[in-house]
């Protein structure tokens, strides 16, 4: 077999117990025009420096475990190809706006608390039994949440978004998006549940269209839109609890 | 597990990070000439109300050059927030709906670009009106 | 979660902003480029006898000082926001020249009509 060509890999290296800061660290890599960014890294660990840490699952654009930044830009390490960046380097670093533990991990547990805070989940109008048969819905009220249902917690929108990176309490694009698949599911009746997080200051009003989470999303879900359609509501609701004093001052802050 | 130590990044220089964020500042910015314009034409209605002579100056004022270049930088600033605002425009909409069909987005910007032909001609009949 | 009190601002800053979307670009087109090319070659464009005829009206004077207040409020909003975006720390002070200098102003053309009118 020919000798494959090589590509340089320059990889943000950061192990807290020796590194005071995050550095770059090249590694010759040979690849074929079949192989993604993350064999590259595999082949750095199998091959070159097994103390590379990064995380990664199906291989395939589903799971969302691998986003990293490839070239300043959030990608799925798994979903881009080596041949597309020669002839390198490329550069490869955690997502930015997220704190980082250990090379290309970050800490992930803000997301996982926000998502904690949307009800990310159907909640009915009332009890339904068996008896009452599945929900019925069709292929057009589906279309209506198809696009945020799609959203695999990448995290690469977070990555993506300014406003996330001044101020990391923001409920942020992919917690946003998913709590808007869940009110706009014909199923669902929990949209006044969810209206605390909507109308707060880390809710939608946190976000000025930067636009470039939807850009990056590798599953076509537009968090910006998701975010951005609540805005009109959320401002009818703002006047009209301000027309009826007293109905939602109590609620408060929870 | 112990608490390692993490690497928190910064934001300083962010928007040199992607020609996104620079498009975005750009937007952003446009509101500065089109804030100044305002101003401008408001100085325009002041000085209408201060007087003939004071209204005389300010129109004479549109021909110096500095004047005229600034006008056409902020054309092209007007331009570039009609188009943005106008592509955004279907993403700030709540989800509608015309006799169960929702409107595709090229179908809100193309009908936004109609109203705002149709508005501007408008103005300019009514404005124009009074040429002499 | 605090409630966020944007919304009222927002909806300044989107009506102003669809108004100078709708109008800006004629509107420069004709004060900026239009008026004073036609005035080099003896037209008359704007002049004042037709300017007070046009905007002496309340009617149309007010909603035209009205709009020069959104499109002020618009760009008070984003200036702003990008302030802050830019790192640079914009607070209450800030505020208040922003959208506090866009109402003075949406103001003063209203007065300016009213004066217009008497």
């Amino acid at each position: 077999m020919s000798e494959s060509q090589r590509i340089t890999l320059a990889v943000q290296r950061f192990h807290p117990e020796q590194d005071a800061e995050p550095r770059w660290q090249r590694y010759a890599v040979p690849y074929t025009p079949d192989m993604s960014v993350l064999e590259g890294l595999q082949y750095i660990k199998d091959h070159l420096d097994g103390s590379l840490t990064f995380r990664w699952s199906c291989r395939m654009a589903i799971c969302g475990s691998c986003g990293c930044m490839i070239d300043g830009e959030p990608e799925l390490a798994c979903h881009v190809f080596l041949r597309d960046y020669a002839p390198g380097p490329v550069w490869v670093s955690a997502l930015d706006h997220f704190p980082v533990q250990r090379d290309l991990v970050i800490d992930q547990s803000d997301f996982l608390e926000k998502l904690e805070t949307v009800h990310a989940y159907l909640i009915p109008a009332g009890e339904r039994t068996a008896a009452e048969g599945t929900y019925r819905q069709t292929p057009e009220q589906m279309t209506d949440y198809y696009a945020y249902a799609q959203c695999i917690n990448c995290l690469l929108c977070y990555a993506a978004c300014p406003q996330y990176g001044w101020h990391p309490d923001f409920v942020g694009p992919g917690a946003l998006a998913l709590l808007q698949r869940y009110n706009l599911d014909s199923r669902d009746a929990g949209s006044e549940l969810r209206h605390a997080v909507v109308d707060a200051e880390q809710g939608v009003w946190s976000c000025t269209l930067v636009g470039h989470c939807s850009e990056v999303c590798p599953k076509g879900v537009d968090p910006a839109r998701a975010i951005n359609q609540n805005k009109p509501g959320s401002s009818a609701r703002y006047l009209l609890d301000w027309l009826r004093p007293g109905r939602r001052r109590q609620e408060g802050s929870e | 597990m112990s608490r390692a130590r993490v690497y928190r990044p910064t934001m300083r220089g962010w928007w040199e990070r992607h020609p996104a964020y620079r498009r975005y500042l750009l937007r952003e910015g446009s509101s500065v000439l089109l804030g100044l314009y305002a101003l401008w034409l408001l100085a325009g209605l002041l000085a209408l109300a201060a007087g003939e002579a004071a209204y005389q100056g300010w129109r004479d004022l549109h021909g110096s050059p500095w004047l005229f270049g600034l006008h056409l930088a902020a054309l092209l600033a007007a331009a570039y927030h009609a188009v943005t605002w106008f592509r955004l425009l279907p993403l700030t909409l709540p989800v509608l709906r015309w006799r169960g069909r929702r409107p595709t987005d090229r179908a809100v910007v193309r009908g936004a670009w109609v109203v705002s032909v149709a508005l501007s001609g408008g103005v300019w009949l009514y404005l124009l009106g009074g040429v002499r | 979660m605090r409630r966020s009190h944007e919304p009222p601002l927002w909806l300044l800053f989107g009506a102003g902003g669809l108004l100078a979307a709708l109008l800006a670009p004629a509107l420069i087109l004709l004060t900026g480029v239009v008026m004073p090319v036609a005035a080099e070659h003896g037209i008359e464009v704007l002049d004042y006898h037709a300017s007070r005829e046009l905007f002496a009206r309340p009617v149309v004077g007010v909603p035209v000082a009205l709009a020069l207040g959104l499109v002020l409020c618009h760009a008070a909003h984003r200036i702003y926001h990008t302030l802050r975006d830019l790192g640079i720390p914009a607070g209450r002070g800030t505020w208040w020249v922003c959208y506090g200098g866009a109402g003075v102003a949406g103001l003063l053309g209203v007065g300016a009509v009213v004066a217009l009118w008497w």
